[in-house]
């Protein structure tokens, strides 16, 4: 390298560092710098360049941009769902409030139904094993409702015997009615002195 | 919504206890080992089989109407009389739907029969019974109930009835 070559590097240089180099300029200091004969005042920049070659070696892979826009794509895809639940957001919940209703009245309906199944296990398989438990509740059943008719019976005959006069009670019940029905009239008719009322309380004082 | 499903358990449970029937009830809250239940069930099923089994009319019309027929009873006097005072405790608590029809207080024996009209083809009575030797019965039955027929049957009956067996082993039975 002549000294020439040497000072014209030494100016690059100084422009590369005050950041004044042009495009081809910045070429061709790298260029220089892959170069294994380097002068002593260059050697200190040498991995610096060499790191900056070496960067610019690395490149993109096959399909790079491809697989870019397909993973923009995506996460726009993605951004427009979130916007679609957002928008029917306060329809799901209307659709979730009513699959809950839906789903308490059918368990309700069901289980209505249900009590009209017998809730338990039969005892038998065989009817004519049954058919003494059968008849026994029914026997119970009928005995019970017999014991209540003979005790109303047996009642009336006790109450027949005591010789009670049922013409005079009957015909004290049947001026009370009546008086009460005057009274009544009395209250609903304004024309209706109140002397009316006085049979119906002197009556009431007989009995 | 924590409140939300506790509301629907509670709603769900009480619908499911509601659903089990008297028997059922008074067995699982009163049952106890130490003092024993013979518990029968009849079924739709049996009582369908029944009246096509039986000559006499009067219980085959009777069997044909019903849906079931569930007896509980008690051997011991008392054990009888503890789960008597507990059955009618149990009626007027959880039950309140159920109207008394027949009341009978004699100095041995005490009945009360209890119903629920629910339409004209379904009706639930349940009978509850201390005889004169302090035995226990209670019996519950589901379906038409015509209590005049019923109450016409005894005689038909006095021979075939006898009083449930112990049922140990039997499904459905304590």
């Amino acid at each position: 390298m002549t000294a020439k070559d040497d000072r014209h590097i030494q100016t690059l240089l100084e422009r590369y560092w005050d950041c004044e180099t042009t495009l081809a300029e910045e070429q061709e200091l790298r260029d220089f710098f892959r170069g294994g004969d380097l002068p002593a005042a260059g050697k200190p920049y040498a991995p610096y360049f060499s790191y900056i070659n070496e960067e610019r070696s690395v490149t993109l892979s096959e399909g790079f941009n491809e697989r870019l826009k397909e993973a923009m794509d995506k996460e726009e895809d993605r951004s427009k769902q979130y916007i679609t639940i957002r928008i029917f957001a306060p329809l799901l919940r209307v659709a979730a409030s009513l699959l809950l209703i839906v789903g308490l009245g059918a368990s309700i309906f069901f289980i209505t139904r249900q009590n009209n199944k017998p809730w338990f296990v039969e005892t038998y398989d065989d009817p004519n094993a049954a058919i003494k438990d059968a008849t026994y509740a029914l026997e119970a059943l009928s005995h019970a409702l017999q014991t209540t008719e003979e005790a109303s019976l047996q009642t009336i005959r006790v109450i027949d015997d005591l010789d009670i006069d049922w013409s005079a009670i009957d015909s004290l019940v049947t001026d009370e009615v009546e008086a009460d029905s005057l009274a009544a009239l009395s209250q609903d008719d304004d024309t209706v002195s109140r002397g009316a009322l006085i049979p119906t309380v002197k009556m009431k004082e007989n009995i | 919504m924590r409140k939300t499903i506790l509301i629907i358990t509670i709603m769900l449970t009480s619908v499911s206890l509601f659903a089990n029937g008297f028997v059922t009830q008074f067995i699982n809250k009163y049952g106890e080992e130490d003092r024993p239940l013979n518990n029968v069930n009849i079924g739709k099923t049996m009582l369908d089989k029944m009246a096509a089994n039986t000559e006499d009319e009067e219980l085959r019309s009777a069997f044909k109407e019903l849906k079931s027929i569930r007896i509980v009873s008690s051997e011991d006097a008392k054990d009888s009389r503890y789960y008597f005072q507990k059955a009618n405790e149990l009626i007027k608590e959880e039950f309140g739907d159920y109207e008394e029809v027949v009341s009978v207080n004699e100095r041995n024996s005490r009945i009360s029969v209890w119903m629920k009209r629910e339409d004209d083809k379904k009706q639930d009575l349940i009978l509850i019974s201390l005889d004169e030797n302090s035995k226990l019965s209670i019996i519950t039955v589901s379906g038409k109930i015509d209590l005049k027929s019923i109450s016409r049957l005894s005689g038909t009956l006095k021979n075939e009835s006898a009083a449930p067996e112990e049922k140990a082993g039997e499904p459905g039975s304590r």
